[in-house]
């Protein structure tokens, strides 16, 4: 798979048929992968696929100019789809390499079932459905579904639906998500005490770092509400009140446009539980609205349009 | 080593605490333009009042408590200290919340901070003095200090323009400068309006005409970034040396002591090692981004 | 790595003693986890299980003293008239056990911006009650770089005490007067043998050579300021940054702070809180922004540490901790920008 990336990639650019070719190279720590954002053909051998492809790379596309060759998991192409409907992309100016994905490892999972950090430990592979780890010379062996992520443990679409040039076979969805909802329905059965102290325990290690904002690809705003002044929305400063309503309102403002990529939990720098929020959100829309994010290019974003037969029973 | 030696920088610090801003009072209001206010303040401390001294160039941190605060400099002159006095541009939060303010409204200040113009480099030269806009603001306070020491000083030639007429800042000053015999008044703008029978034309074209001598003098400039940049080279061809070049640079400041980290252009604050420059420093300047 | 005479020990197991009595004189704070997050909380008075899994915090030590958020003043408002209440000076005396050198040496660094000209009093006040309890590194990050500038795992420049991890027990060496006289006053010590302190000096040995990662500082600065206008080189080296601040929140010598005000009623508080240099509005003015390009910001974080403060200062602003490599959810590697910087033309 990575050589025919490889080769289609390098053939893009060298027929000026994109300006940019945006993928995974090789990270600079074990087990990680980094993004390459290219114009050069020779980088293009940089390309890899691999368990570890975790960015969701829709987010450069609101930045780069011109012609993009992205390549997109699943999760990814539906962020793509849903910057189209936005207008924040145009069809013709992507050229989307699919990559049907089998799930992508959560790091943070095997340091937790190996009780080592990631530099300490030596390999890690999948074989089907089981991942091999290997550390101080001892292999152990895990069913894949212990080390995925949870959101990939709920994938409704692995394979691109969008997509210009499809790089291997297609891959089923998950049918039992129960895993990947586990977190989430713990907390809807929590009364609202208990949860709102742990919401607010939670959002009290919260830095303000907009590393969760700033890896979305459904944040796109050239200037975000927490930076306007006139009004000022929220104090910069880090209280746990701030800081919850910055994620309930970004919430709000990406309903419709979340996909489920899991980008924003992973990249919190102090594991506040942000899918938690992002994947209820993400149910809240699908029941009342039937909606999800980034399926199909030529509907509507959800938010900008309106049925008569749309529930109304919130009008009192 | 690029630090700036400031320990001979008077400090004004409330309970020793250079963050913690003096209470002053608002003593009068002026409407320069629609957009530009003048603020004449003192402090409420009557010794602080007394003490309190500062030197034409420098700034202070001026708080509207719960909203926040922002840099400005003192535009009254160090020669005239009944009052100080700062001018203030409609641009975003603090600024609008000064605007709303009225006579007898409580401020915070603390300053003066940053460096100040170079007197004795100007000393018994002929300055040039080119203004745009608010820009006037730090000018007006080294122009009063040198006109209340006169004898110290050569020629005055003050340039100064407006977008339009309705721009022009500090019209008392103006006038009083047009009569004083001693300065030579050139006043233009961008655009005229019916009323207007003056000069139109925009500050560097006026400049090239004006045509002062270089020989002996000292061009001071304040004005938008985009009419230095304009102006600079004009003086240059006009046989000014970089090191006859001197400029104020402005930037979004919140400690405006060189903690905060954001006003830097390289390895200068410009709060701290500035805001005066010459052309020859900001040349020399390792970022270009000013 | 200097060895310092009259050294003593102690036992793993007995950590919790030491603590005990230390935590009568001050507040002691240790690395603990919180949802998986490393980083120095109150000591609860029994658990001393990081002694066995504890690497690096996620929050570097900095946040005792430049707090990610803390309250300048407060102030009062009655009609139009304001008095201004200033907080209490934070004289807390901490005790910061197991800070590790390469954060202690930022904040060495981190002193020198503090101090000077204007003396910053909220920051400057902490410094001088902590005690810095300093915990060699045995098992160095794949991310670490410390070697590259000037110091080591082993390095106790800037402690008050050193201890060093040789199996079973730690050795310790008191560094400043005031390290020395903690020890004085803590019962429970052994005194150390020679075998132990050789021993500590193969650890310190067998440590340094595990940084692996390494960057060549020699002309950094120069090297630096010959492609700062290489807009296109620094477009390359930005492609990937999403301006987000975690490489410099969580960088133990950065240092920028925003300060902003709150007024409910008649109550208000003028808070600083931490900012970043990577956000867009940073440096943002009513008319013009001289950093809108995520290039121009990124070029500035790379040049302020290595070649700025390093001018300013004479230290660059950076002691190679690696939580910037560790963190980013990119990827982007100081390192290897450091690595490449085009050679002059």
């Amino acid at each position: 798979m990575e050589q025919k990336l490889r080769r289609e990639a390098k053939a893009l650019l060298e027929q000026g048929q994109v300006d940019y070719i945006v993928g995974f190279e090789p990270g600079s720590l074990k087990f990680t992968t980094t993004p390459l954002i290219t114009r050069d053909k020779e980088e293009v051998d940089r390309l890899v696929i691999n368990p570890f492809i975790v960015n969701n790379l829709a987010n450069f596309l609101t930045e780069l100019k011109g012609r993009v060759g992205i390549i997109a998991k699943g999760c990814d192409s539906r962020s793509i789809v849903s910057l189209i409907q936005d207008n924040k992309v145009a069809r013709e100016d992507v050229v989307i390499l699919g990559i049907p994905c089998p799930g992508i490892i959560d790091l943070s999972k095997v340091e937790e079932l190996i009780g080592k950090d990631r530099d300490e430990l030596e390999a890690i592979s999948r074989e089907g459905d089981k991942v091999v780890i290997t550390a101080d010379g001892k292999t152990s062996e895990f069913s894949i579904t212990e080390v995925l992520f949870d959101n990939c443990l709920g994938c409704e679409l692995p394979t691109p639906q969008e997509y210009d040039i499809l790089l291997g076979e297609p891959t089923l969805p998950v049918t039992d998500r129960s895993a990947s909802q586990a977190k989430i329905e713990q907390l809807k059965g929590m009364p609202p005490q208990p949860r709102w102290e742990f919401w607010s325990n939670e959002l009290s290690r919260c830095i303000r770092c907009y590393a969760c904002r700033n890896v979305c690809p459904a944040c796109f705003c050239q200037r975000c509400f927490v930076e306007e002044t006139e009004p000022q929305w929220l104090m910069p400063v880090p209280r746990w009140q701030d800081n919850l309503m910055f994620q309930v309102i970004r919430n709000i403002h990406v309903a419709g446009r979340c996909t489920d990529c899991g980008e924003c939990e992973r990249a919190c720098p102090v594991n506040i539980p942000l899918r938690s929020l992002t994947k209820e959100m993400y149910d809240i829309v699908g029941e009342l609205f039937h909606f999800k994010a980034g399926m199909d290019k030529d509907t509507a974003p959800l938010m900008t349009h309106y049925e008569q037969e749309e529930a109304e029973d919130f009008i009192r | 080593m690029a630090i700036t030696d400031i320990s001979h920088r008077k400090r004004f610090l409330a309970q020793g605490n250079v963050y913690l801003p003096h209470i002053a009072v608002i003593e009068k209001i002026i409407e320069e333009t629609p957009g530009v206010r003048t603020f004449h303040f003192n402090f409420k401390d009557e010794k602080l009042r007394e003490e309190f001294t500062f030197e034409s160039g420098q700034f202070g941190e001026c708080s509207v408590f719960g909203v926040g605060e922002a840099p400005f400099c003192i535009s009254s002159s160090p020669t005239r200290r009944d009052h100080l006095e700062f001018a203030v541009q409609q641009a975003g939060r603090v600024t609008n919340a000064l605007h709303r303010l009225g006579v007898g409204a409580e401020i915070g200040f603390r300053g003066p901070y940053g460096n100040s113009f170079p007197l004795e480099l100007l000393q018994g030269k002929n300055l040039v003095f080119i203004g745009g806009g608010i820009g006037l603001a730090p000018l007006r306070s080294l122009i009063w200090n040198v006109i209340d020491n006169r004898e110290k000083y050569g020629n005055i030639d003050i340039i100064y323009g407006a977008r339009s007429p309705a721009d022009l800042c500090f019209g008392y000053d103006l006038d009083s400068w047009d009569k004083d015999r001693a300065v030579n008044m050139i006043t233009t703008v961008d655009r005229g309006d019916e009323g207007w029978t003056g000069r139109v034309g925009l500050v560097p074209h006026v400049l090239e005409q004006v045509a002062p001598a270089a020989d002996n003098a000292v061009a001071i400039v304040c004005g938008p970034p985009i009419m230095i940049r304009f102006t600079f080279p004009v003086l240059v061809k006009l046989g000014f040396t970089p090191e006859q070049i001197i400029t104020t640079l402005e930037k979004r400041m919140k400690c405006g002591i060189g903690k905060c980290g954001r006003c830097n252009i390289g390895n200068i604050y410009v709060c701290r090692d500035g805001p005066v420059f010459t052309y020859a420093q900001i040349k020399s300047f390792v970022s270009s981004e000013y | 790595m200097r060895l310092i005479n009259n050294s003593k020990k102690v036992n793993k197991k007995d950590i919790g003693k030491l603590l005990s009595q230390w935590s009568e004189e001050f507040v002691v704070f240790v690395p603990s986890k919180e949802n998986g997050v490393v980083m120095m909380a109150k000591w609860d008075g029994t658990d001393t299980s990081f002694v066995d899994w504890y690497r690096n915090t996620v929050i570097p030590p900095k946040a005792h003293f430049l707090p990610p958020m803390e309250e300048m003043f407060r102030f009062q408002k009655d009609k139009g008239s304001y008095q201004l209440e200033q907080p209490a000076s934070d004289g807390q005396k901490q005790l910061i056990f197991a800070i590790r050198p390469c954060d202690a040496n930022a904040l060495a660094i981190l002193d020198k911006v503090f101090e000077d000209a204007y003396e910053d009093p909220y920051y400057l006040s902490r410094r001088k009650n902590r005690l810095l309890v300093g915990l060699g590194c045995t098992n160095p990050y794949d991310s670490c770089f410390c070697t590259s500038l000037g110091s080591s795992p082993s390095d106790a420049a800037n402690v008050d005490l050193m201890l060093t991890d040789i199996g079973d027990e730690f050795l310790i060496e008191g560094v400043t007067d005031a390290g020395k006289q903690l020890i004085a006053q803590t019962s429970g010590l052994e005194e150390a043998t020679e075998a132990d302190d050789s021993r500590a000096k193969e650890v310190r040995e067998a440590s340094y050579h595990k940084v692996t990662r390494r960057i060549d500082t020699k002309d950094i600065n120069s090297k630096l300021l010959s492609c700062f206008e290489d807009e296109d080189y620094w477009e390359k080296v930005a492609a990937k940054c999403i301006s987000c601040g975690i490489c410099t929140l969580l960088c133990p010598t950065c240092y920028c702070f925003d300060i902003s005000d709150e007024l409910v009623k008649q109550q208000g508080t003028r808070f600083r809180c931490w900012d970043s240099c990577a956000f867009p509005i940073y440096t943002k003015m009513p008319m013009e922004n001289p950093r809108e390009e995520k290039w121009r910001r990124v070029r500035q974080k790379v040049c302020h540490k290595y070649e700025f403060y390093l001018m300013n200062f004479g230290v660059i602003a950076c002691t190679g901790c690696g939580r910037c490599i560790r963190l980013c959810p990119v990827n982007w590697d100081i390192t290897q920008t450091l690595n490449s910087l085009p050679a002059k033309t």
